[in-house]
């Protein structure tokens, strides 16, 4: 069992006030005066992966793990901490191009990682992210390596070499199943939700490792040439006005207003629910 | 242009994602398509049923085997390739997001997960989805046939379809020669229990302004009426008017109800917090400047108790008509 | 005499009525303790000795009964309000307490625009208070990051700053008059006058009292007019904390008040401000007032960090929009709480105070004793956020693993022995050991060396308030 976990890092949109709600140029919101966290599916999907690890550890087997991170140098600091925290490999693969609404792309590079450099069977990773939320990135890796993809994943235990033990949301409950690697594993609401921290004895005795750096096209990915062939490209983006109407019901007694409340507001959605 | 809406899996979630599909067909698309449901399942005893919840008159029956998403995948691929189809729409969740995306990369089609809404353009699909963690709304434009869009959770709330004089168009069975499958021991559990709080879509919440136990308690009695699960502030939880598992906000439950009744409580930060996600919030509090009052979206200024009693009254009227 | 839990609790209710008179056990569980066991609280241990009740007051006669009744027999009594304290100071320290809780009583009494002051019983929420100025152009000045849940009568009890502070003072210098009952229950009246000098200030005897001698029940502020629109930003990364303090004391000495002046070591800055900031100190300012003073101090401060080279001036919207999500609100609350429980990684701060000569050997010595003597830290910084002309405030903020250790043995393992190291090197180099969120029982082991031959004054006004002793033990004397 080879484990590759792969996050993103985005910057803390609850940080951003109301105000900075608003379409900027080319698409994007400003999101440069906040800071940074790690997506937090992908923080589940780290910490999974340590305790697989710790888990496999105990019976004496031992699972190196990989972090991979897309973007530029504000995965750094994350990827120290998961050195830190014991994974064996950390790498992120440089885009100059924003890759926000890119999800083929990511997945791409992720793919040609995987092949090319890591060779992992088991590549973990958060359900979605934002700024997109397309959730899709798990399963385009799947269909590039022609893996089998499951989604929305609460836990995983190591059973063998090659098999673990998978439970998933669905949408009508929970399904547990074994499952033969090389597989991919989308983490949704797992339990486990977040990453353990190293402490300063460990970052210290771990600052030194490298952390490897790779281009796009030494994976094999043409960034340019696949947006150019990209099939769905944002368009344009809009504000979201959310402000509760705040009306008052008038009435004379407490009946009149109940009244004027529910045939006013409430008859429909009460109908429904 | 035509189109092809998947229904699939247990009674159970088909009726939600045939909810979902008739409510964006309705009010969710713009443009000229006309359609059918292909319909994917296992059981015999379902097909009756499965027709009848089709949002489209025209029907395609499937027989596949259960929970293998991966061969409603290779079977839509082949319609893909075969039918002219254009747009093929997926109901909300994780099948969904699984199926429009690998079906996409089969056929080279494009791919729109979580759609709110989506209108057709001479050359290009135009689709609103949200982004952001839900701050933005995205516009998107597809290209490449055929279109795999997957709609989003909202609409799941929709109504029952009206009627339709469904026409099944064909009735295969393509449960034979399968691809061995890479899951082993499949078991499906009952979920964790999160907690009827967390889950409720209607709720009421009292505060302090309930004034004293048997206020809280006349407040619960009438959120039982009205068929809403009921919560309390913490001063409420704090007083031991109302049990600690009640609580709502922080230390306790965060909720999302899509609507939420609240009485008597001023909406401090704490209580707010665990219902702002609320989609429709109601304040019945007598002090104007509460700041509930201003979060709300209908507040009536007046003695909680009496009015949410009042509100039982009507609702269960309303109730025994339905 | 030692009275029985159940004869206390129908003392309790012929005073205050039975529905006043809470003694449903998880209610009394979670009144032995405030945010100090804040561990022990979120794995469901609880340590401390439940109390017999907890009284909601209704009315000042109702607090004067009920301290009345405490004092007659011996009973111990918990003042509280907002229930946000961090140092221990509302644990029950001993079997069958009263904790009596202020916090229905929550009127806003009186605001007064032309002589501006406002007042109001214990148990409002500053927030509601902030709120309900703010909306007609005024407040109170005071920001501490408890706001949310803080109440007035709290947040005077234990000499509360707000992080606007260098410019507003602390909740001392807002204060006009207030209302206290003793434990005898006489009750007292101090009217609101500007200033005068009939004698001692005896506001200070209840401003930060901790309960311990009285109980507030009524406060009156002043308030400022409310203008921010005239916030102006300021924001710099450095190496050296030495050279920030600098800065700091530059600012002060030259006569700038700016609302906010913060310096961040690096390790703290890294929480906040890594997307500008990677290894460096930050220092922010920001000017606030009527339109020519906040323009005034903006430039005054901006051309004396100009005079230090190795300033590096960020983008003012940075700071902005830090400044915008400041307050611990409830969901930060309830996502720390998830997250400590399943990580076992918990975090602390511990503030003092020193002058400008020592403030820079109390940070440095304090936190290298930490980093060597305490296991399984994984963060230990801090940051200046209340300046004065003559000093300035050290924010030490802590986190650690909680390791091979049961929640009830996580205070003695790892909180104590790193509060005792912050206290013997403040003390060492003559800084106070509290700055702003009161001795609680935390450090009330250290108060005799923070008075030194003044614990006389202290321990005087102890004995004759509260000849009983029945005003929270443990909190600032030692049980």
């Amino acid at each position: 069992m080879r484990i590759l976990v792969c996050f993103k890092v985005t910057p803390d949109f609850e940080a951003l006030r109301e105000a900075d709600w608003v379409a900027g140029a080319a698409h994007g919101v400003e999101t440069r005066y906040v800071r940074r966290i790690f997506n937090c599916f992908d923080e589940s999907a780290l910490e999974m992966a340590l305790r697989l690890s710790d888990t496999l550890a105990g019976r004496g087997v031992t699972v190196g793990l990989g972090a991979l991170s897309v973007g530029g140098g504000e995965a750094e600091p994350y990827l120290k901490t998961l050195y830190a925290l014991g994974y064996e490999r950390a790498a992120r693969v440089h885009s100059e191009v924003n890759l926000d609404f890119a999800p083929a792309v990511i997945a791409s590079i992720i793919a040609g990682y995987v092949r090319r450099v890591d060779h992992s069977d088991l590549v973990v990773l958060g359900c979605r992210s934002g700024p997109g939320d397309s959730g899709t990135v798990p399963f385009l890796v799947a269909e590039k390596l022609g893996w089998p993809c499951l989604t929305q994943v609460i836990e995983v235990e190591p059973l063998t070499d090659d098999r673990v033990r998978v439970a998933w949301m669905v949408d009508d409950g929970l399904l547990r199943v074994t499952l033969r690697l090389p597989c991919v594993l989308a983490v949704g609401n797992a339990v486990v939700s977040h990453l353990r921290v190293p402490t300063l004895t460990d970052r210290l005795a771990r600052r030194n490792k490298r952390i490897d750096v790779f281009r796009a096209a030494d994976l094999g990915v043409d960034i340019t040439g696949e947006l150019r062939r990209g099939t769905c490209v944002l368009a344009g983006l809009e504000e979201i006005h959310r402000a509760r109407q705040g009306v008052i019901i008038a009435g004379e007694t407490p009946r009149e207003k109940a009244r004027d409340l529910f045939d006013s507001h409430l008859k429909s959605m009460i109908e429904k629910l | 242009m035509r189109f092809a809406a998947i229904l699939y899996g247990t009674i159970g979630t088909a009726t939600q994602q045939a909810q979902a599909l008739g409510g964006f067909l309705r009010e969710g698309l713009i443009g000229d398509l006309v359609g059918e449901t292909l319909v994917f399942y296992h059981d015999e005893r379902d097909r009756k049923r499965l027709v009848e919840l089709s949002p489209t008159r025209d029907v395609r029956l499937i027989k596949t085997t259960a929970r293998r998403p991966d061969r409603m995948v290779e079977i839509l691929t082949a319609v893909a390739r075969g039918e002219g189809i254009s747009l093929f729409l997926f109901a909300g969740g994780s099948v969904g997001t699984e199926l429009a995306t690998r079906l996409a990369c089969r056929t080279n089609g494009a791919v729109l997960t979580d759609a709110l809404s989506i209108e057709m353009g001479p050359e290009r699909l135009l689709c609103r989805k949200n982004v952001y963690s839900n701050h933005m709304v995205g516009r998107f434009e597809l290209s490449a046939h055929p279109w795999c869009v997957s709609i989003d959770a909202c609409w799941k709330d929709g109504r029952s379809p009206t009627s339709l004089e469904h026409q099944v168009l064909s009735d295969t069975d393509e449960t034979g020669g399968i691809s061995t499958t890479p899951f082993e021991d499949l078991e499906l559990v009952d979920p964790p229990a999160t907690g009827d709080l967390a889950e409720s879509r209607f709720l009421v919440v009292a505060g302090n302004g309930a004034g004293n136990r048997e206020g809280v308690e006349r407040i619960a009695e009438a959120a039982r009426r009205m068929g809403a699960g009921f919560g309390v502030s913490r001063p409420v939880a704090m007083n031991a008017w109302a049990p600690m598992d009640r609580l709502i906000g922080v230390s306790g439950t965060r909720t999302a109800p899509a609507l939420c009744i609240v009485v008597g409580a001023s909406g401090a930060p704490a209580l707010h917090w665990g219902i702002e996600k609320a989609a429709f919030i109601v304040a019945i509090d007598l002090d104007e400047q509460a700041p509930i009052v201003r979060n709300a979206d209908a507040a009536i200024l007046d003695d909680g108790v009496a009015i949410v009693e009042e509100l039982a009254e009507i609702i269960a009227a309303e109730r025994k008509n339905e | 005499m030692h009275l029985s839990r159940e004869i206390i609790v129908e003392g309790l209710q012929r005073i205050a009525r039975p529905e006043n008179v809470i003694t449903d056990e998880r209610v009394l569980r979670e009144s032995s303790i405030d945010r100090f066991r804040k561990y022990e609280d979120i794995h469901g241990v609880y340590t401390q000795p439940l109390p017999a009740a907890v009284v909601m007051a209704r009315s000042v006669q109702q607090v004067a009964e009920v301290l009345g009744f405490a004092n007659e027999h011996g009973i111990n009594v918990v003042p509280r309000t907002g229930h946000s304290a961090t140092e221990g100071g509302l644990e029950t320290a001993v079997a069958d307490s009263i904790v009596l809780d202020g916090s229905g009583m929550n009127q806003i009494l009186a605001i007064d625009t032309y002589t501006m002051q406002a007042t109001c019983q214990c148990g409002v929420p500053l927030q509601v208070l902030e709120d309900r100025l703010r909306e007609q152009g005024f407040t109170t000045g005071h920001s501490p990051q408890s706001k949310p849940l803080a109440q007035m009568g709290g947040l005077v009890a234990t000499r509360s700053i707000g992080q606007f502070s260098t410019l507003y003072g602390g909740i001392e210098d807002m204060v006009v008059g207030l209302e206290a009952v003793f434990p005898d229950g006489t009750v007292t009246r101090i009217k609101n006058v500007p200033r005068r000098a009939a004698g001692p200030d005896i506001r200070h005897v209840v401003i930060g009292n901790e309960g311990a001698l009285c109980y507030i029940t009524e406060v009156t502020v002043k308030l400022f007019p409310y203008l921010p629109q005239n916030n102006t930003f300021l924001g710099y990364t450095l190496d050296s904390m030495k050279v920030g303090f600098e800065v700091l004391r530059e600012v002060m000495v030259s006569g700038y008040r700016p609302s906010v002046a913060r310096l961040y070591d690096p390790t703290d800055a890294a929480f906040h401000f890594s997307h500008f900031a990677e290894d460096q100190c930050v220092l922010i300012f920001v000017a606030e007032g009527p339109a020519g003073i906040a323009k005034a101090t903006a430039e005054g401060i901006e051309a004396i960090v100009a005079g230090h080279q190795e300033c590096r001036r960020v983008d003012s919207t940075l700071i902005a929009t830090w400044f915008a999500d400041l307050n611990w609100g409830p969901e930060k609350v309830a996502e720390e709480r998830e997250e400590i429980k399943q990580t076992n990684n918990i975090g602390f701060t511990t503030e003092v105070s020193g002058g400008w000569g020592c403030i820079n050997d109390i940070y440095e010595n304090a936190l290298r004793r930490i980093v060597d003597e305490i296991p399984d830290i994984t963060m230990a910084g801090g940051h200046s956020s209340h300046s004065y002309i003559n000093g300035t405030n050290m924010y030490f903020v802590y986190y650690y693993n909680v390791v091979d250790c049961k929640p009830e043995e996580e205070i003695t393992k790892y909180h104590t022995p790193i509060n005792k190291i912050i206290c013997e090197e403040t003390l060492r180099f003559g800084g106070s050991i509290v700055h702003h969120h009161g001795m609680g029982k935390a450090r009330a082991p250290w108060v005799k060396d923070e008075y030194q031959s003044s614990y006389y004054i202290l321990e005087t006004l102890k004995r004759a308030f509260d000849p009983n002793g029945i005003m929270n033990k443990g909190t600032i004397f030692p049980k």
